[in-house]
This record gives C-alpha cells, structure tokens and sequence, in this order.
C-alpha cells in the first residue's frame, strides 16, 4: 500500500516489536511515569491481550502505537514495525500507518463516531484514498463492509449514529477500523460500554474477523476473562509496568505473579458461590509512585525487602512464561495451596424465605414522558423484601432495576401499584407526614452508583458523615466520635474526615458512600451497581465489606446490578429483570444453575467466561 | 468588594511565597487588573486626602485651563481641578455597582435557587416575571421611572438593581438545573437532609463560581450603565463628581482641555474592563478546585 514501509518480514517474525517502552509527563522525570516498562511481540495473525486496570497504562500504550498520545505526554523505546521505529514518527510519517496498517477501535461507541456524519459517509471516508470510485460503488463497498460486520440491514448506510444501539455503533466503528484493511487491529475496551449480552457479540465479531483475515490484534481490556476467551497471550500490566506474559492457557492454569494471581481471585466466579472473595488490600498506586520498587510491594502479602530494593526483572519461569517476581521459586507453592482454597464452595444457603416482609412492591408501574414519547421503564413489577435477606435484582441497562430502585427511596413516584416499607405505603414520598418520612429513611438507605459523583465535591468526608448522622439524630450526641466509628466500619482510618472526596480512590469514596449510608441505622440497603465504577481489584474488597456487614448488622439487601457472577456472590434470592418486567424470580442459586426463562438463559450464556466456546457458534 | 480584593490580593501573596505553586502564578494582565481596582478601592477610602484640591472649588479664572503641574488634568469650565474630581469620582463609580452585585448576588441566588430547585408552580412564576423584566429596555425603562420619579443617583442604582435580578436568577437557575441529577444531589435527598441544606449548602458550594463571575459581570455592566446614566443627568445630582458626569459636562472642553473629558472616559473603560477580566479569572479559579465540573 505504502512502498516506504517494508512489508513485514518473514512467517513467525513480529510484525510490531515493542521493547523498553516508557511513557511519561514531559519534564517530570520518574514522578511522572505513566507507563514505566513494558514490552511485547506482536506476530502475524496472533491476537494478544493487554490486561490491567486502571492507571495501569494499558490505554497510553494503545495510544503511543498510534501516535495519538495527548499532548505533553511522550514515549520512548521502541516499537519496531516493519523496520522502523514507530515511537520516532512525525505526523506525517503516522498518516501512511494509520488506519492501513494499523487501526484503531475506542471504548465508547456513542462518542467515537462524528454525529452528523451518516454511517455509509464514515466509511467511505475511511476507506483508501486514490481509488477512484462512483457514488453507486462507494455504497456497494459501504454496505459489502457493513455486512462483514454483521449488519444486513442496508439502510443502516444512510442512518446517522444516534439512531443506532451502542452495539450497532460498535459495529460500524469496527468496520470503519478496518475499511483499508489493516494488519493490525488494536481494540481498546472495545466491549466495556455494552451491555453483556451485546458485550459478548462485538467480542465474538472481532476475534471472527481476526482469524478470517489473519490479522494481529491487541485487545486491551480489565477483565482477565474476556482476555482469555479472545486472545492468544496475555499481558499484565500494573502500575505501568509488565508484571507477567504468558499464553491464555498457561496463565489461567498457574498464574506466576502475585498480583495475577491477586487479581483471577478477586473476580467473583460466575458458575458457583464461594466462601469469600480473595481481595488484594488498598488501591492501584500510580506508576510514578513505584519506580524504585516492585510495582505491587504495597500490597502484596509475600512483600519482603528485596522487593523493595529496586524494579525486579522480567523472568522467563517457563516456557513462554515471563514474570517479575523476585520471590517466585519461594512463594510458588503457597500460590498454589491459596487457589486450591480460594475455590472451595460456600455452604449451601438454607431454603425457602423466613422473615417478615420488609418491602413489598406489587404491580407497580413507572411511565416516563418525555415530548411526545413515553417510555414504560417499569411495568408491572411485583417484589418482595424480607428482614434480614439479600435480594438481587439482575437486568440490562434499559431493564428498569435502577429506577425501580429510585421508586423505593422516592426518588420518583410511581405512575401506578402500591410500595410497602416497615408497614407504611409510600407510593407519593411528597403525601408522607414527616414521623413517617423519618421512620422511612431510617429503614431504607441507598448506596449509588458512581462513587466520584455521589459525594459532594466541595465538602470534606467529615461534613458528609456528620450532616448524615445529624440529619437523623437529635441531640448533642457525641459525632466526631460517630464520625470515627463509622469510618472504622468501613476499614478506613479516622484521619479520612478531614479530607476532600478528590483525595480519595474510587474505592474508597464507595466506603465513604457505604458509611453514609450506615449512619442512619438503616435495616435495608439499597445498592445500585455499588461495584461496577470499580477497578477487578478493589470491587472483590467492597462485596466482602458489604458482605461483612451485612453479618454484623443482620441487615437486608436488595443488590442491583448487571453482573451475574456478583448477585451469585451476594444475594439469596433473586430478580431477573428485562425490558421494565420481572421476567423470572426464585432462590439465587436455582434461578442461575436451572434458568426457567429464556431471557435469564441468554444472559447466563453472555456472562464472560474464560474458555474459548464462550465466544464461540452463536455470534 | 473591598474586602474581596484584599482577600484576593492575600492569597496572591501567599501562592508567590509557596516556591512549588509559583510556577502557576496570575497572569500580568490579572495583576494589572487587581492593581488598577486596589487603585480605586484607595481612591474611595481615602479620596479627600489624595486629591490635591477640594473637587468642589470653582475659580473662574482658572476656567478651561489645559494640563499644568498646579493641575495635573488641567480644570473644566468652572475652574474645578479635573484630577481631583476623577479621584472623587471614584466613589460613586464604585458604591452603586457594588450595592447592585451584592443585591443582585444575594437576590438573585436565593430566586435561581428556588426556581431550578423547585421546580413546578415556583419555577413557572418565577421564569415568567423573569421574562418580563428581560424583555424591557431597562435602560429606557430607568429613563421614564427617574424622570417620574424625581430621579437620583441612589434611584438610578434602586431600579438597575431590579432589572440585573433577573439575569442573576436565570444564570442561577441553569447553574442549578445543571447540578440537580448528579448523584450526589440524589444522594443528601436519599438520605433525608431538609431541602433547604441541599439547596444552600450542598448545591451552592458547587455553582459558587458561576455565581461569583456573574457577579464580576453584572458590576462592570451596571458601571457602565450608571455612568451613562449621569452622561444623560438622571444619576447622579448635578455638581457631585462623577465620571459619566464629567464626560458630559466636559465635552464642550474638547478644544480647550480635550483631557478632561478623555480621562472620565478612560477611567470608566479600564474600572468595567478590569472587572470583567478579574471575573473570568475568579471563575477559572475557584472552578478549577474541583466544583462545577
């Protein structure tokens, strides 16, 4: 395509080879290190995986390689394609790689795509300049390219994006991607803003076209399993640096370094319960904090000195096998007595449901108008709470589990049915008389989202806790001391009072969220998706904490989110919601081991798995 | 507003000391800015002691005199000392946008609040008589009111109050339109905190910038306006040194002593400019701790 770009060598060579990579803040030195070492071949038709959560450097690495790093921020090394060092480009020399030879697909599909360009126009746009062709033949190609990519419907050319789902939208971006034919594909959490269903087919879709093509693919995700079922090799980065490289299989049977292992432990199963999540303690340092040191001595358990003397080297452990642990031949058995452990069943939950209902939801309905439009986000749904329970509500995005959850707290009101808490109905919040509203929020509390957005920027963690412990207290109680307990129940130091929510990790800030939540004594929680703004490592952390004090305190639950391997983990009884309808209920372990309804049986086969066949037939 | 330059003026001190923040310093042309308003926060303390003659005395003999080291911006028709009466003018150029940011600060937040809080009936009335008052010429407005009314300088700055409410509560109001489906908003109304709290010290804390910039605007806007105001004679009372005033009364100088009434007009460009620019600064500033967005 491009003569001054030697065509990759011979079969089994590396068509990228990335050695020494370090991206860093210009004139910051060591403080500001964004990606501190790493290195990978990428060979012909091979498809590798580039693991880490966030602050990892996963994302500045996809971004170096395509020489769209932000400005201020440069990379040095090597990262040899076809003879050249792409790492030395100019802007210019990046224009005859891009999207020929290598090309690029985002995370978010609502946002990559130009919203007043209709779809058959990005394509073309992206597809090899020079070759002149008529009107009737560029859509010819539009539409042959979208159909590669799974879209049959031909009208999809003249759509502009916001008429299409986020996983249609994926779909063209893919095809844009690889409208010049590229050798290789880089992927950049192409699945992480879908839904698991839709997560599961662009997934598929994308390890499809890479075997028919034989293209190279780095795919650059959080989650180790998706990692295993798309790609070839995987890689661990932490904080920065490459922890370990090893094939999918190897990998998955006999993790080699610490934080590997730290991390395949943490993600709750998906086909069973266990006892409790291995949590890896504290949050993911920034590469810049670790340069002297193991990248993962703050939180390791088999940390020692020498792991602090110095960036230990990459290893080669086994065949194909590289780590950077020090300490390996001392701790390999131990590694492998804790995953023995680690997977040991919890003990079967007692059957049937005792305790007396604490919430009851009957036939209740929310209708949203918005212009001319109105949306049925909830219809008909009927649930019961009871003392002492963890329920779980499961659904996609659209299902209307966060807004039935709303309707509990009175965040909206009900278009129609009845709610019952604690005896009172509040289906109208505004009706309540105010002994009633404080019984209430004393009965129910909520735990958000998003913990970088659900406590107020502009106030301490202190004022928080405080105006929620004197929101539902009267009297001159002693708070700071409250304020301390609270913060000790949710395993942080007393200290965090005086700070400021931008001070503190995400992690953290939930505990905050949690802790608030706690002051007023609530006897259910409502937690909406508390784990899903987390990184792999903390999330294992926040579900045994909740789990924690849901022992302690014998409080109820009602766990929402999208994740079937955590309402497995956290709940006795559940929900399966779709399209604004209880489709399916039952003790949590029957609904997911025997699913009853097809719906809940499509969602159980998109949970991402770590074989192979996950991917496989139904794409 | 004196208070807030000095505050203002401190933490500048204190950022140049500190060596790991002196790389993110203000810019000249704010510094310039702070200067020029320090200026005039001095002229309006302490305007009779800096003014070398009594801006009040006539002396028909010095009348229409150019610049001369007796008299730095030489004298208007009466004789007056122009430097002088500048110096003076400084404190109705200041005191009446002053008293009007503060009321339209106050007024108007308390209203924007409300309305975007509320919503509903509330909401409605208030965005309505809103409407009203913004889509009067406010100026001509003024003009029929003083000229009904008698007229005045603290008139002029009673009727410019109520007519910049408007535009604070509609800032306001979006500023908190904005605020209101953020999770943590959701989060003081889950948990049970009185309305009230949420409004003032939950919402308020995060919209404080546009709040305080909108305040910045509304004073250059309603200096300008006043001058204009006493250019046209209902604002202040004749023979009181004023800067819009001056600009008029000495207009027909422009041949025998052209600096007195170029100099007014400089000084009420560079007091509205200064503001204005003082404000996008503060909103950067304080928005950048983390607030508004």
């Amino acid at each position: 395509m491009n003569d001054s770009i030697e065509q990759p060598g011979a079969p089994g060579a590396p068509v990228l080879s990335v050695r020494r990579l370090k991206i860093g803040r210009a004139g910051l030195g060591g403080a500001g290190a964004i990606v501190s070492a790493n290195e990978f071949d990428l060979a012909a038709g091979e498809s590798i995986g580039i693991v880490g959560e966030s602050g990892s450097g996963k994302s500045m690495t996809a971004k170096a390689l395509t020489g769209l790093l932000p400005p201020g921020v440069v990379a040095n090394g090597v990262a040899e394609y076809g003879g050249r060092n792409l790492l030395g480009f100019s802007e210019r020399e990046w224009r005859s790689i891009r999207g020929s030879e290598i090309c690029t697909v985002m995370q978010d599909p609502f946002t990559m795509l130009n919203p007043v360009m209709r779809c058959g126009h990005i394509l073309q746009e992206s597809m090899a300049p020079g070759r002149r062709l008529s009107r009737a033949e560029r859509r010819a190609e539009s539409v042959r390219r979208l159909a590669e990519v799974g879209i049959t419907d031909e009208s999809v050319v003249d759509r502009y994006p916001f008429q299409l789902s986020g996983g249609m939208r994926q779909r063209v971006a893919i095809a844009a991607a690889l409208a010049r034919d590229p050798k290789v594909l880089i992927a950049d959490e192409p699945s992480t803003a879908l839904d698991v269903v839709t997560q599961r087919e662009v997934l598929a879709l994308i390890k499809r076209i890479q075997q028919a093509r034989g293209m190279s693919l780095i795919l650059i995700t959080h989650d180790l399993r998706v990692a295993f079922a798309t790609c070839d090799r995987i890689h661990v980065l932490y904080a920065g640096a490459l922890v370990e490289a090893a094939g999918a299989g190897a990998m998955q049977s006999e993790p080699l370094h610490p934080y590997t292992q730290g991390l395949l432990l943490s993600e709750p199963p998906a086909d069973r319960r266990v006892r409790e999540l291995v949590a890896i303690p504290g949050s993911v340092p920034s590469a810049g904090e670790v340069q002297d040191r193991c990248p993962f001595a703050t939180r390791c358990q088999w940390v020692a000195e020498v792991c602090r003397d110095g960036v230990p080297e990459l290893q080669a452990v086994a065949d194909g096998h590289e780590s950077r642990c020090v300490r390996l031949p001392e701790i390999r058995t131990e590694m492998a007595e804790i995953r023995a452990r680690a997977v040991e069943p919890a003990p079967a939950l007692p059957d049937g449901r005792t305790g007396a209902a604490l919430v009851e939801v009957e036939h209740i309905e929310k209708v949203f108008n918005s212009g001319s439009r109105t949306v049925r986000a909830v219809d008909d749904a009927s649930l019961v709470v009871r003392d002492g329970e963890s329920v779980g509500i499961v659904g996609e995005s659209g299902s209307g589990k966060t807004t039935l959850a709303r309707m509990l707290v009175g965040l909206e009101t009900p278009t129609a049915g009845d709610i019952r808490i604690d005896g009172i109905s509040v289906r109208d919040w505004r009706a309540l008389g105010d002994q009633d509203r404080r019984k209430l929020r004393k009965t129910v509390q909520m735990v958000f989202q998003d913990p970088y957005s659900s406590l107020n920027p502009m106030r301490s963690i202190g004022w928080t806790l405080k105006e929620a412990i004197t929101t539902h207290q009267s009297g001159p109680a002693d708070i700071a001391g409250r304020v301390s307990d609270l913060l000790e129940s949710v395993g942080l130091h007393r200290e965090y009072a005086q700070r400021r929510p931008s001070a503190l990790s995400g992690g953290e800030r939930q505990r905050i969220a949690i802790a608030r939540a706690l002051a007023a004594g609530p006897r259910l929680l409502i937690c909406d998706e508390p784990v899903s703004a987390l990184d792999m490592s903390v999330q294992a952390q926040i579900l045994n904490l909740l789990e924690h004090l849901r022992t302690e305190r014998g409080i109820s639950y009602l766990f929402i989110t999208h994740d079937l391997s955590i309402v497995r983990q956290a709940s006795d009884f559940l929900y399966v919601m779709n399209g604004g309808r209880v489709v399916e209920s039952g003790p949590t372990e029957a609904v997911l081991d025997h699913p009853q309804h097809a719906y809940t049986g499509e969602l159980l086969r998109s949970v991402p798995r770590s074989d192979g066949n996950w991917l496989g037939a139904s794409a | 507003m004196v208070e807030g330059v000095v505050s203002l003026t401190k933490t500048f001190e204190a950022r140049a000391k500190s060596p790991a923040k002196r790389r993110r310093l203000m810019p000249v042309s704010i510094a310039l800015c702070f200067f020029f308003l320090a200026i005039m926060v001095l002229m309006v303390l302490f305007g009779p002691l800096l003014a070398p003659h009594d801006p009040q005395a006539q002396n028909a003999l010095a009348g229409s005199a150019g610049p001369s080291a007796e008299h730095w911006l030489g004298t208007d028709m009466l004789g007056r000392d122009v430097f002088s009466r500048l110096v003076s003018g400084a404190r109705s150029a200041i005191s009446g946008p002053l008293v009007i940011a503060i009321g339209a600060l106050v007024c108007g937040n308390i209203l924007g609040l409300l309305s975007g809080y509320r919503g509903g009936i509330l909401d409605f009335v208030i965005m309505r008589w809103v409407d009203l008052m913004v889509a009067m010429p406010s100026l001509l407005v003024i003009i029929v009111a003083a000229g009904a009314l008698g007229g005045g300088y603290w008139m002029a700055v009673a009727l410019l109050g109520v007519l910049s409410v408007p535009f604070d509560t509609r800032v306001i109001r979006a500023a908190t339109l904005e605020q209101m489906p953020r999770p943590y908003v959701e989060a003081a109304k889950a948990l049970g905190v009185p309305n009230r709290r949420i409004m003032f010290l939950h919402i308020w804390p995060n919209i404080a910038a546009t709040a305080f910039a909108n305040t910045f605007l509304v004073f250059a806007g309603s200096l300008i306006a006043l001058s204009g105001l006493s250019f046209l004679g209902m604002g202040a009372e004749p023979g009181t040194p004023d800067w819009g005033q001056m600009l008029a009364e000495n207009q027909s100088l422009l041949f025998a002593n052209p600096v007195a009434s170029i100099a007014p007009g400089v000084a009420i460009i560079l007091a509205a400019t200064a503001t204005n620019l003082i404000g996008d600064w503060t909103f950067e500033k304080i928005s950048s701790r983390g607030a508004t967005r």
